[in-house]
């Protein structure tokens, strides 16, 4: 198990957007350090989970859907905690939050909707701009060519 | 006497003016000031009721009705003087002491007359004065209060003792003066019967104190000793027991009010090391500390609290004892101990004041330095058969820390039981199912342990410490138990990452996508294991959790105690003892496989506690926060896993026979097939034995992750566990 140097060395500039150990806990699962198989597949599959959801989102603030939107949130809340996106999660359960109409966290909170849309709009955008670093990051682990 | 005086004098503030305490005729002035032996400490509470003793009332001349009348005019200052000196009040002891070994008093001295010069504020002063005056001279006493209104002379001590004097001086004082000779009155205790001990030395100090479920014993203290120091001094006491695996620190002492409905609405509480031991005895128990009162001495289990679940139990974790699952430690901070559920083999302590009964020193940690099990009256024989094959599990594991049971966990539920006997969906609920069954025709059985040689029982819980403490070695060599694992998931992300986990542990998963599936998978039984998602579409994992639970409960899956006191009864997955037949749609389809309640560990990605609240009481029995740790979850599989193992007695079985192909630490397992534990495990158990026999697997569990704490989690349990498996599976 001599996972850890791999993924500590392998990604050094992850930054506080990305939980160390909880990503590498999931590069241990892969069965060859170089394919990163396992891994990848995880990370690429959350990368066209979050393109969906963030579609998700946006037509759910074009609807002012509330619940969608707090649905949607938690949803990636889920995967983003699972591969220790910190950033990411913590805007996806404010979204949830705010759509749920509390704030952000977790209380209830007596704005009307047009205040949680602008704050889960808000929200979306930073939430976008933070899975985009770690797209970039990420992407250059996996070396892969897209990587800007 | 010299030597005492000459120990004395330092304590006296003014020791021109004290002559000894022998002295018959004590020079005026003098008497009042005398025996000021009071800590600096009490300057602070005593200052606050500083008395004017200067006013300088002619006292000799003061007769007795004069001054009975005194007390009235204190007693407006008394309440607060107890609550405020709660401090000063107690230290006074040392007084009394030094009273008790004080000559007698002398004769009356109102023709001295003292003109009582005690210089007004020192706080001192007063106190001297009212232990002086009181075991020198009545009459001074008398005088005394006279000039500070204080009291009258013997009704007016009791009235003194509130405000100035303990009640514990007052009985001696008038113990005192109602004594003809006092020389013939033996020192020290015999006013105060058996209560207090006699002093040897003015500073010293005996208290009770006793470990859970066991005789109390004295330790000496000094006065200003701390419950820090009394610590210490237990420690040397309990040289063996407790010395050689704590430290001071690990000791927490309880206190158990005299009179819960006191002032304070707790029965007992625990004592903080700063606060002043004897203080606190003085204040607790006004008269002194009898045996039964003595301090509770609680330790924690060793480094890590690692009950693994028990079975009686029902599998809900009170959430204060819950670690913090900041993703940082898996351990919480050590909870208080409190009072425990006699279910629970525990470590930590028993008693309270409510008399939950005493578990007879259930102690692993006692178990293991003493080599004592503590005697169980139910069948041991086969008690001791698990003991015997279950060491291929929980040494494997190394910790089952789910399941703290700390401080009031054991009360609440109790509570829960007995006042709410529905307010939880939570898994005790079967509980109510089966109500009568403990009273009937089960209990019979109880108490014939006549069939199940007792001698079996020694021998084997023998053999289980030496299994124990011998093995190290083999703890790793186990295996996951063969579960299976339902994962709840709606995020194809998080669940293909459970899905790779448990191919990594190499125990049998499902998946569901929802709550509605999740239910329906687990209908096909077999499940040992799920691990749930809080909010999921269709049905969200709460309503799944309950629905499972409601499900276990109509069929009477489960093994649950009737009430955390009495005598349990189980009903069992056949269908037995089950008192009402479930509706059809609910029914299940094969109870066989329906050995116990099916463990729930939700996971929620959520910061909120009201999160994880709202899991345990839908019936979860645990939680994990996303992002799930691997280590834990392994240890969450592998502690739940083993207590599913063992229940499931049978798959246990069969998985024991692929693992018996590897003989080394097997040999101890294997012999007593010939009996059949499965009827214990499974439920067929109707006396008290089920339950016993479950708690000391239980101990054993956690006696064996004792041996392996320190290395809980490391990698090489993982490897030689898949190692373990991956045979298994192989032969299979």
């Amino acid at each position: 198990m001599a996972e850890s140097e791999n993924g500590s060395t392998g990604l050094p500039d992850l930054g506080d957007s990305i939980d160390a150990l909880t990503f590498e806990q999931i590069l241990e699962m892969d069965d060859d350090e170089e394919e990163r198989e396992f891994s990848k597949s995880i990370v690429y599959g959350f990368f066209e989970q979050a393109d969906k959801t963030f579609k998700e989102m946006d037509s759910a603030l074009e609807n002012n859907d509330l619940v969608t939107l707090s649905s949607r949130g938690h949803f990636l809340k889920g995967s983003s905690a699972t591969l220790g996106l910190t950033k990411v999660k913590d805007s996806c359960e404010k979204i949830q939050h705010f759509g749920a109409r509390k704030d952000e966290n977790g209380n209830p909170t007596h704005y009307d909707d047009r205040k949680f849309l602008s704050l889960i709009r808000d929200t979306v955008k930073v939430v976008k701009a933070d899975y985009k670093e770690v797209e970039r990051v990420l992407k250059q682990f996996y070396r892969d060519p897209d990587a800007h | 006497m010299g030597d005492l005086k000459a120990r004395l004098k330092p304590l006296f503030r003014r020791s021109s003016t004290f002559s000894s305490p022998k002295s018959p005729k004590a020079p005026k002035n003098s008497v009042f000031e005398a025996p000021t032996g009071e800590a600096p400490a009490d300057d602070r509470s005593w200052s606050k009721t500083s008395l004017r003793l200067k006013n300088k009332k002619p006292s000799f001349a003061i007769p007795v009705y004069e001054e009975k009348e005194a007390p009235l005019q204190l007693h407006p200052l008394t309440p607060i003087e107890t609550e405020s000196l709660g401090r000063g009040e107690s230290e006074q002891s040392p007084d009394t002491r030094l009273e008790a070994l004080r000559p007698p008093p002398p004769p009356p001295l109102e023709k001295e007359n003292p003109t009582l010069i005690v210089e007004t504020p020192t706080p001192q002063s007063r106190g001297a004065e009212v232990g002086g005056a009181a075991t020198k001279d009545p009459k001074h006493l008398g005088e005394s209060d006279a000039r500070t209104t204080i009291g009258s002379q013997r009704p007016g001590i009791a009235h003194r003792r509130q405000s100035l004097a303990r009640e514990s001086q007052s009985r001696f004082i008038t113990s005192l003066l109602q004594s003809e000779s006092p020389q013939s009155r033996p020192l020290g205790t015999d006013y105060f019967g058996e209560v207090l001990t006699p002093p040897k030395m003015q500073q010293h100090k005996k208290i009770w104190v006793r470990r859970p479920g066991s005789s109390a014993t004295q330790v000496i203290i000094n006065e200003e000793d701390l419950v820090d120091d009394v610590r210490d001094m237990i420690l040397k006491k309990y040289a063996n027991s407790l010395g050689r695996s704590f430290d001071p620190p690990d000791i927490t002492l309880r206190i158990i009010y005299r009179h819960p409905s006191g002032r304070h609405s707790q029965t007992e509480r625990t004592l903080g090391p700063e606060e002043s031991a004897s203080k606190i005895l003085e204040l607790h128990y006004p008269g002194g500390q009898s045996v039964e009162e003595a301090l509770v001495i609680d330790v924690p289990q060793r480094r890590t609290p690692k009950h693994s679940p028990h079975l009686a139990m029902p599998y809900f974790l009170h959430d204060d004892l819950r670690p913090r699952e900041n993703g940082t430690d898996y351990f919480p901070p050590m909870p208080l101990q409190g009072p425990h559920s006699p279910h629970l083999p525990s470590n930590l302590s028993i008693s309270s004041a409510q008399g939950v009964s005493h578990h007879p020193a259930a102690h692993s940690i006692g178990v293991l330095t003493t080599g004592q099990i503590p005697n169980l009256p139910s069948p041991g024989a086969r008690m001791a058969r698990h003991s015997q094959h279950r060491p291929k599990y929980g040494r494997q594991h190394t910790s089952s820390p789910t399941v703290i049971q700390g401080a009031g966990n054991a009360q609440n539920h109790e509570n829960l039981k007995s006042s709410n006997p529905q307010p939880l969906p939570t898994p005790p609920i079967p509980e109510q199912m089966t109500p009568h069954k403990a009273a009937t025709p089960p209990l019979p059985r109880v108490s014939s342990p006549g069939p199940r040689p007792k001698p079996p029982v020694n021998k084997r819980s023998k053999k289980a410490i030496e299994q124990s403490s011998a093995v190290p070695g083999s703890v790793r060599d186990g295996a996951v138990p063969p579960i299976n694992v339902l994962i709840v998931e709606d995020n194809i992300i998080n669940l293909r990452l459970l899905e790779a986990f448990m191919k990594r542990l190499k125990v049998r998963w499902s998946t569901a996508m929802n709550g509605k599936d999740a239910v329906t998978k687990w209908r096909e039984g077999g499940f040992h294991l799920v691990l749930m998602d809080i909010q999921l579409p269709v049905m969200n994992g709460l309503d799944a959790t309950k629905e499972i639970r409601r499900l276990e409960r109509v069929n009477s899956i489960g093994v649950f105690p009737n009430s955390a006191s009495s005598t349990p009864t189980f009903a069992n997955g056949d269908g037995v003892g089950v008192d009402r037949m479930p509706e059809i749609e609910d029914s299940l389809m094969n109870t066989a496989l329906f050995k116990s309640p099916v463990i729930i560990v939700a996971l929620t990605a959520s910061s909120l506690q009201s999160d994880r609240h709202e899991a345990l009481a839908a019936g979860g029995n645990d939680f994990l926060t996303k992002p799930v740790n691997f280590e834990w979850l392994t240890r969450k599989v592998m502690e739940w896993g083993c207590m599913q193992a063992l229940i499931d007695f049978d798959g246990w079985r069969k998985w024991k026979d692929f693992s018996q192909t590897k003989p080394a630490e097997k040999a101890s397992v294997t012999n007593n097939s010939g009996k059949s534990p499965k009827a214990a495990m499974n439920g067929k158990v109707q006396d008290g034995g089920g339950k016993k026999e479950k708690e000391r697997m239980t101990l054993s569990l956690t006696k064996e992750n004792k041996a392996s704490s320190e290395d809980t989690c490391t990698g090489t349990d993982t490897i030689g566990d898949s190692r373990n498996v991956n045979e298994i599976v192989g032969r299979a």
